[in-house]
């Protein structure tokens, strides 16, 4: 890896150095394109002092010839500037996308085991896309941080080098300067912006907030009469961030001030050093215009730094977020991942009359809760069996999904098959056990391609006869067969649809243990029923489990038993089974 | 793209002033650019000349009095494009959320609330580098680059027509490179959405793949999909950094050839050193301006495209539909109609959306003293009456309290509601249900929360933005108990609930209905929206809505 210099590793935690290490390309891929950097920057400052050298060295009115190298070299720094400019982008742009693809999948290597139980705050949609935007604006680092600060910095000390070969003391002048404005110029003033952030961020926060309180809830704040109360209350706390902006405004010109103050001074201070040494040492007129207008090219390199490092602290946060949001470490209630899948490890075929699946005493626990969200569970499905689990919201009945699932580690004993769950991969697992979410999450793609990612052997007959049998056999005809989009996050398809395809799916798969974890959660109310109907119709199979989680009453005569989930103590089997509950 | 939006300066007058401010900041600059470049060369050719630095200090001193004003200037236009920035979003902040407030909630149900809140919000941020980095050079490019381009012809005509004639060519350069590559670049950019929306796809559905057992195929499709990505962009990009090149070409070129001409005249001695080096000076100076507004480019453009957004929504005049044939009530007529127990009539109340009519001449009453139940499919379109007898949803025919018709700009004093979104804000549940009261009734808000069947939860608990920390059911029963407290504590005469009970379980959903049936008892013409079979079971009157024939 490159650039592991000391500022990467300031005040930056290792978890989230390891993030910013995947986003930055290794060296041999990121070298060509500082290379070319350096090379279009250092043009830049040579074009300005050969064209005051030759400005000079020509009023001293020399034969003509003694001018030619000057001449050439003036448009040739010009030409090399623009030209290496133009292959610094493309190279870096270059090395920044390949390892694009390097950072993505680090990131999903790491998101593999933790999905989806561990990864803690990102179970919100929007935080979701939050960290995927995160990811994405790792790409800065390279392109925005990495490369600039290399190039300004490696051309400012070649620069310094260069006027004290000619005059140590305009070195000496330049290199302090330079200093002064690194130090002063970047490093103070990053403190003082830094101090306005913490200022106006948590007003940001509180507008933000009221904002999105009125815009989603105008209907409820217009039928209460209370919008002109909940608008004033707003513009209290807009005034009051306009007016904290407009007081950190004054400390954000001050950077570019010192930079400029910064780049004068060198101009004035290399005069100041040069004047007296004119006619010592060789020290003539030309060399005199070099060394002073030097620093003016060298300070314009200087201003690609102040951007890099306000990049810096963006790709920081970004890596902070990622880091804290994809921890490497995976928490002890979420299963080890296989080392490597199995293939046809599946458990033994199921044997009638011994239970599918056997639960004594199970409990499990949420990543960072304090206590258990499931304790002391005993159930036994066979094969057959359709059982309805009803339990007051927070009760654990997800809780419990994630675990048969393996999404989850647990507590007590849990067996498949007669084998015990912990012996087994989680992915093999899987293959006994299967679950429609609560939220069925939709690709967006075809409903073909939805429904074969299940069994990709798949024909279309067999994803028509597995639509007819959840009832989307008029659905899938009238959208235009199974090409018809889903659209994103399966925006284009209603909640009782989408759990509908998610069945589907599950019945493809062919799992001999289903769980449907709260179908009816998203669908307006008058489907409900009829979808929980379908769903156990369809399902039903002599060789399969039926785990259906439910707050809601489920018709008679379509499950075998009912049991309830109270939170902290366990499950207990309902007297009257598919009977509404009666409490 | 226009480089300044003119609605930017109609909708936010502190834009106007930071134009003012700026455009007299940025002479000064240009201004202390000349004297610097003056200074400077002549200090170098007197030196050259033989002069001591203590005859020289006068101009060296000059010179250094420059360098500090020239970063006051500097520090002075950042201040004020901070600012501008702050001012102008704080002006169009306010401007939209009047607007929606004025154009009320059926409007923005048209729209993406989310995106609305983004858009007024962190959308809005896009501005700072528009103001802090693009509009103070597009000044200077206006008004440091005739002025030095003028200095220049002045002292040394030959350099000046030289930049005369390159100047123009950068603008046209980028045109003709930013058309060529504009219709690639922006399937590029779609690519790269498509891209991004992809990786996000398969991180929110890899709790799917696993239980499919498909997660680690995603590895190889994610890398093939990148690496395609970056192949495409890379020949784009081969093209779009072609303006970049021309732009930095064109201003170190025309640095050199000015250089190089200055040089030979130098040798004839048809110049003098102290012109030559000045105008050498200057030359950068008039390209810097133009190179920084196509450097700043993408800052110009996202922060139009967030004033854009502004602008949709602030210039959107199409009007609603007006109520055709509301009947209109004498004011008079409409004062808080208390005391005895009135009906809820609908005369032929028809609504449409388009051309498509979702509600068509439907005529019902509601008793007072009644609990009503609502029904039908789902695009029946029932929220659709209840938006329009709350005056939401624009309507043909007419809506009756008793005998008064009620009007559109009513303010729904007679009213109490609860949408099937239960639509909490931070602050305690009490202070959720005693939304819009002036003062909180404590023995109030207890009653109706345990009439919503949520006499189990505790007033002075505190809920986060958007009443984050319930669940579902509770926060349906909390609005359900704030349609309730406004009922009782104002005394309207009709309730509405839709879909109350979706989330509930038995218990909290019986206790629910005693509630209602309580205020029901009371003289108020109580509504429901409701699917389930308890609800329809405790109704004394049920309106069935069927999805309106197509003929």
């Amino acid at each position: 890896m490159s650039d592991r210099r000391p500022l990467f590793t300031l005040g930056v935690s290792t978890a989230t150095r390891s993030v910013l290490r995947l986003a930055q390309p290794p060296a041999r891929r990121s070298l060509p394109g500082l290379a070319a950097g350096v090379a279009s920057a250092a043009s830049a400052v040579a074009l300005l002092a050969c064209s005051a050298w030759l400005i000079t060295r020509a009023a001293e009115m020399p034969p003509i010839l003694f001018l030619g190298l000057a001449v050439v070299g003036v448009r040739a720094f010009a030409l090399s500037r623009a030209a290496f400019r133009y292959l610094e982008r493309l190279l870096s742009h270059d090395a920044a996308f390949r390892q694009l693809g390097a950072l993505r999948l680090g990131i999903f290597a790491r998101l593999l085991p933790l999905a989806p139980a561990g990864l803690s705050g990102t179970r919100r949609g929007d935080l979701l896309t939050r960290l995927v935007r995160d990811v994405d604006d790792l790409q800065d680092l390279p392109l925005r941080v990495v490369q600039p600060l290399a190039t300004s910095g490696l051309v400012a000390v070649l620069s310094v080098i260069g006027v004290w070969w000619v005059l140590p003391a305009a070195g000496l002048t330049l290199a302090l300067c330079l200093i002064v404005a690194g130090v002063v110029g970047t490093l103070a003033t990053a403190a003082l912006s830094a101090r306005s952030e913490r200022a106006l961020a948590p007003l940001r926060g509180a507008l933000a907030d009221e904002v999105l309180e009125v815009v989603e809830n105008l209907d409820v704040l217009t039928a209460f009469g209370a919008l002109e109360a909940r608008l004033n209350a707003l513009a209290v706390v807009e005034d009051r961030l306009r007016r904290a902006s407009l007081r950190s405004s004054t400390g954000a010109g001050v950077q570019a001030a010192v930079i400029s103050l910064c780049a004068g001074a060198a101009t004035v201070l290399a005069l100041i050093a040069a004047i007296p040494a004119l006619g010592t040492g060789g020290f003539s007129g030309p060399a005199l215009a070099v060394v002073v207008l030097i620093p003016m090219a060298v300070f314009e390199v200087f201003a690609m730094i102040p951007p890099a490092i306000s990049a810096w602290r963006q790709a920081r946060s970004s890596a902070e977020r990622v880091a804290t949001a994809v921890p490497e470490q995976i928490p002890a209630e979420i299963p080890a991942a296989d080392a490597v899948p199995r293939e046809d490890s599946r458990p033994a075929v199921p044997q009638p009359g011994r239970a599918l699946i056997e639960l004594t005493g199970l409990g499990a626990s949420w990543p960072g809760a304090d206590r258990p969200a499931l304790a002391g569970v005993t159930l036994r499905l066979d094969a057959g069996d359709r059982v309805h689990l009803a339990g007051a919201s927070g009760a654990g009945k997800t809780t419990l999904a994630q675990t048969l699932v393996r999404f989850l580690d647990y507590t007590g004993s849990y067996r498949v098959n007669g084998v015990e769950a912990r012996d087994l991969a989680p992915s093999d697992l899987r293959r006994v056990v299967g679950l429609c979410e609560q939220r069925p999450w939709l690709f967006d793609d075809t409903v073909r391609q939805n429904l074969l990612f299940a069994r990709d052997t798949a024909t279309d007959n067999d994803l028509l006869d597995v639509l007819a049998r959840v009832g989307l056999a008029d659905w899938v005809i009238q959208r235009g067969g199974l090409d018809a989009r889903v659209g994103e996050r399966g925006a284009l398809v209603s909640g009782g649809q989408a759990q509908r395809i998610a069945l589907a799916r599950a019945l493809l798969a062919d799992f001999p243990v289903l769980i449907v974890d709260e179908p009816t959660a998203n669908v307006d109310t008058g489907l409900g029923d009829t979808l929980v109907r379908d769903i156990l119709s369809a399902s039903a199979d002599a060789g399969r489990a039926v785990l259906l989680i439910s707050h809601t009453p489920v018709p008679a005569g379509l499950i075998t038993s009912t049991y309830t989930l109270t939170a902290g103590s366990g499950l207990q089997r309902d007297p009257t089974p598919g009977e509404a509950l009666v409490p | 793209m226009r480089p300044l939006d003119p609605r930017l300066l109609t909708h936010a007058s502190a834009a106007r002033w930071f134009l003012l401010v700026g455009a007299v900041l940025g002479l000064a600059q240009t201004l202390t650019v000349v004297a610097f470049a003056w200074f400077l060369s002549q200090s170098i050719t007197l030196a050259v000349g033989g002069s001591s630095l203590e005859s020289l200090a006068t101009t060296v001193a000059a010179l250094a009095a420059v360098v500090i004003l020239r970063a006051v200037l500097v520090w002075l236009l950042e201040v004020a494009a901070n600012r501008g920035a702050a001012a102008v979003k704080s002006q169009l902040r306010t401007a939209v959320l009047a607007r929606l407030a004025e154009r009320g909630p059926d409007w923005l149900a048209g729209q993406q609330s989310a995106r609305v809140a983004t858009v007024v919000t962190s959308g809005l941020d896009a501005l700072d580098n528009y103001f802090a980095r693009y509009l103070p050079q597009l000044l200077l490019t206006a008004i440091a680059t005739p002025i030095l381009v003028l200095v220049m012809l002045w002292q040394d005509p030959a350099s000046g027509i030289t930049v005369i004639i390159v100047l123009p060519l950068i603008p046209v350069f980028m045109i003709l490179i930013g058309q060529a590559t504009q219709v690639v670049q922006r399937q590029q950019w779609d690519a790269l959405q498509r891209l991004s929306a992809g990786f996000l796809d398969v991180v929110g559905g890899l709790a799917t793949l696993k239980i499919f057992g498909r997660d680690r195929r995603q590895t190889a499709r994610l890398a093939s999909l990148t690496d395609e990505y970056r192949g495409r962009t890379m020949k784009v990009l081969r093209v779009s950094f072609l303006s970049g090149f021309a732009l930095e070409l064109a201003g170190s070129l025309s640095v050199a050839l000015i250089a190089v001409s200055i040089g030979l005249r130098l040798v004839d001695g048809s110049l003098l050193l102290g012109v030559g080096l000045f105008v050498l000076l200057l030359a950068p100076e008039a390209f810097l301006p133009i190179r920084q507004v196509g450097a700043q480019f993408h800052a110009a453009a996202d922060g139009l495209a967030a004033a854009e957004e502004v602008f949709a929504i602030l210039d959107d005049d199409e009007q609603p539909d007006q109520h055709l044939s509301v009947g209109r009530g004498d004011r008079s007529d409409a004062a808080a109609p208390t005391g005895p127990p009135t009906t809820l009539s609908l005369q032929a109340v028809s609504v449409r959306r388009g051309d498509a009519a979702i509600i068509d001449r439907l005529s019902a009453d509601f008793a007072a003293g009644q609990l009503s139940v609502l029904r039908g499919p789902s695009g029946a379109g029932k929220s659709t009456l209840i938006g329009a007898i709350q005056g939401f949803v624009p309507y043909d025919g007419r809506v009756l309290l008793g005998t008064m018709p009620v009007t559109e700009d009513d303010d729904r004093d007679w009213l109490a509601w609860a949408g099937q979104r239960p639509g909490l804000f931070s602050g305690t549940v009490s202070s959720n249900v005693a939304l819009g009261a002036r003062v909180t009734d404590d023995a109030l808000v207890r009653t109706s929360l345990a009439w919503a069947g949520a006499g189990d939860l505790d007033p002075a608990l505190r809920l986060g933005v958007n009443g984050a920390g319930l669940s579902g059911g509770q926060s349906q029963r909390v609005a359900a108990a704030r349609a309730i407290y406004r009922c009782v504590a104002t005394d309207c005469p009709v309730l509405v609930l839709d879909e109350p009970s979706s989330a509930l379980d038995t218990d909290a959903e019986n206790a629910l209905i005693d509630g209602l049936r309580t205020l029901a008892g009371q003289g108020r013409v109580v509504i429901v929206v409701s699917h389930r079979p308890a609800f329809v079971a405790a109704a004394d009157y049920v309106v069935h809505l069927n999805e309106v024939a197509h003929v």
